[in-house]
């Protein structure tokens, strides 16, 4: 709609040049032109390429025989995802000024909250580390037990051997925390 | 003296095959097997001579165990990020490509038809716990909720997706009618029958904390601990755990590291003797998996056990034994 328009617009604008210049022979000429559309091109619609007529001189029954060809098993998911893979991309989020103000609003507020998350899980981290270095660092200065020397448990605390490997984390009696409990909550009568 | 079952003296032995007597590490590092034999030999350079024995060590050492039960839940989220999440589904809801049926069910099925039937239902609205809302109409603009909907809550996201999961068609393609429609079974409640009596003792308690075991001595309440007899921190932690609280629970000692400890200076005359002695205690950091506490028959004395939060120990535990363990316990 807006193409012809705009060509309608550029061929008045043209007619009305010839209306002043030259003959109404032109300007009928160019009405025409106009009704066919073709702007750029000097040739007429009868010379336009056709389609090569078939090779063997077949009959068009066999080439409709062809196209009902058996079809792939996958026939038609691919003409789903072919049809529905290009399916524009939406526009971008676009908002008035107050609007716009409220996101942001709500975007630095979430910025804080999870700054203050952080900060909580930075801070509860090396509150827990600090205490076990107090711990060890008292141990260190220990004597005992018995006649043992000094930062004799210090030095068994610290040992690593047998803590990590296939059987140090018993994950085979761990659980994931989930959003609602098991039905039973906890086992209270586990036996040795 | 070669540490045989260490993995990393496996690897280096070949590097270190040219010195046959002794390798690098063993050369430097103590280990607390040889230490008592160290004593004796001497030949390993940097191992202490006994300390003199002029007077006995004024502590007594005691390992103690802070057996802990993990969260069994997720927290509970802030209304806030509730509705932050809300939200940002909504205006995803306006950027995302529309939902194209056709990939997703065949056609004249009954899974189409219950699909088709439950969208219907939600005023074509694609997303199950979105309320109505289209993200690609007219009235896209308006995707905030109003003050005080409760939309948002976790409560309604559960009930819109227990309701969307109950099946309105029948295999044979027929809707079923509304009175026959089997709802799914609700998830259990994350408030337990033991936080409604407030029984202190069971473990499904406060399900989204860390509780605690603390057991009542003679000196109060505190975490089960005793007095090392020749054993080292982890293994007398062990043995207090099993003396005192039975052998019925699944458990698992989380490091050979203490955690927290608690000192209680000696007592000592005008000439620096010894009048009372002072204590040490370290504490282990154990984890619960299943079983329960069982103080039948301990050694020690103990008669009740609690399984607490941080706040509820906080109240139960002497304000200087709680200053020595709050550092081990975390936030949740």
């Amino acid at each position: 709609m807006a193409s012809s328009t705009s060509i309608t617009g550029l061929f008045s604008r043209l007619s009305l040049l010839s209306r002043n210049t030259t003959s109404t022979a032109t300007a009928t000429a160019a009405m025409t032109s106009t009704s066919t559309s073709r702007l750029f091109s000097t040739t007429s619609s009868s010379l336009a390429r056709k389609a090569p007529p078939p090779a063997g001189g077949s009959a068009p029954k066999a080439v409709r025989r062809n196209r009902q060809a058996p079809k792939s098993e996958n026939f038609f998911r691919i003409r789903t995802l072919r049809r529905n893979m290009f399916s524009p991309a939406p526009p971008p989020l676009r908002m008035a000024r107050l609007r716009y103000l409220r996101h942001w609003t709500i975007h630095r507020a979430w910025q804080l909250f999870r700054r203050k998350q952080h900060e909580a899980i930075d801070k509860e981290r090396s509150r827990m580390h600090a205490g076990m270095y107090n711990a060890c660092e008292e141990l260190r200065k220990t004597v005992g037990p018995g006649s043992r020397g000094e930062g004799y448990l210090y030095r068994v605390a610290m040992e690593k051997k047998g803590v990590y490997g296939l059987d140090g984390v018993p994950i085979e009696y761990a659980r994931f925390q989930t959003d609602s409990p098991a039905k039973e909550a906890w086992n209270h009568e586990w036996k040795r | 003296m070669m540490a045989a079952s260490s993995r990393g003296s496996r690897a280096v032995r070949g590097i270190f095959s040219s010195s046959p007597t002794i390798c690098s590490r063993c050369a430097t590092t103590r280990f607390y097997s040889a230490a008592a034999a160290a004593e004796i030999k001497a030949s390993v350079t940097d191992a202490a001579p006994p300390p003199p024995t002029k007077s006995p060590y004024p502590y007594d050492i005691r390992s103690g165990l802070v057996l802990t039960r993990p969260p069994l839940l997720t927290r509970t989220l802030h209304p806030f990020e509730n509705a932050y999440y809300f939200y940002q589904k909504r205006l995803e809801e306006r950027l995302n490509t529309p939902f194209i049926t056709s990939i997703y069910f065949k056609p004249d099925t009954a899974a189409q038809l219950d699909w088709s039937l439950k969208v219907q239902e939600r005023g074509g609205t694609v997303a199950k716990e979105l309320g109505t809302y289209h993200g690609k109409s007219s009235k896209a603009w308006d995707d905030e909720l109003k003050v005080g909907d409760q939309l948002s809550s976790q409560e309604s996201v559960l009930n819109s997706l227990l309701k969307d999961a109950a099946a309105r068609v029948s295999d044979d393609a027929e809707v079923i009618a509304p009175e026959d429609v089997v709802p799914v079974e609700r998830p259990v409640e994350r408030l337990s029958e033991a936080d409604k009596k407030n029984d202190v003792r069971r473990l499904d308690r406060q399900m989204e904390r860390t509780l605690y075991l603390v057991v009542k001595g003679p000196d109060g309440w505190g975490f089960p601990a005793d007095v090392l007899k020749d054993e080292n921190l982890h293994e007398g932690a062990k043995r207090v755990m099993d003396q005192a609280a039975g052998v019925n629970m699944n458990t698992w000692l989380v490091g050979r590291v203490p955690v927290a400890h608690l000192v209680q200076e000696p007592v000592l005359g005008k000439s620096g003797e010894v009048q009372k002695k002072g204590q040490k205690t370290f504490f282990i950091k154990g984890r619960i998996m299943a079983g329960q506490a069982d103080l039948k028959g301990n050694p020690f004395g103990y008669t009740d056990f609690k399984w607490l939060t941080r706040e509820e120990l906080e109240k139960e535990l002497a304000p200087e034994y709680f200053r020595g363990v709050r550092n081990m316990m975390a936030d949740r």
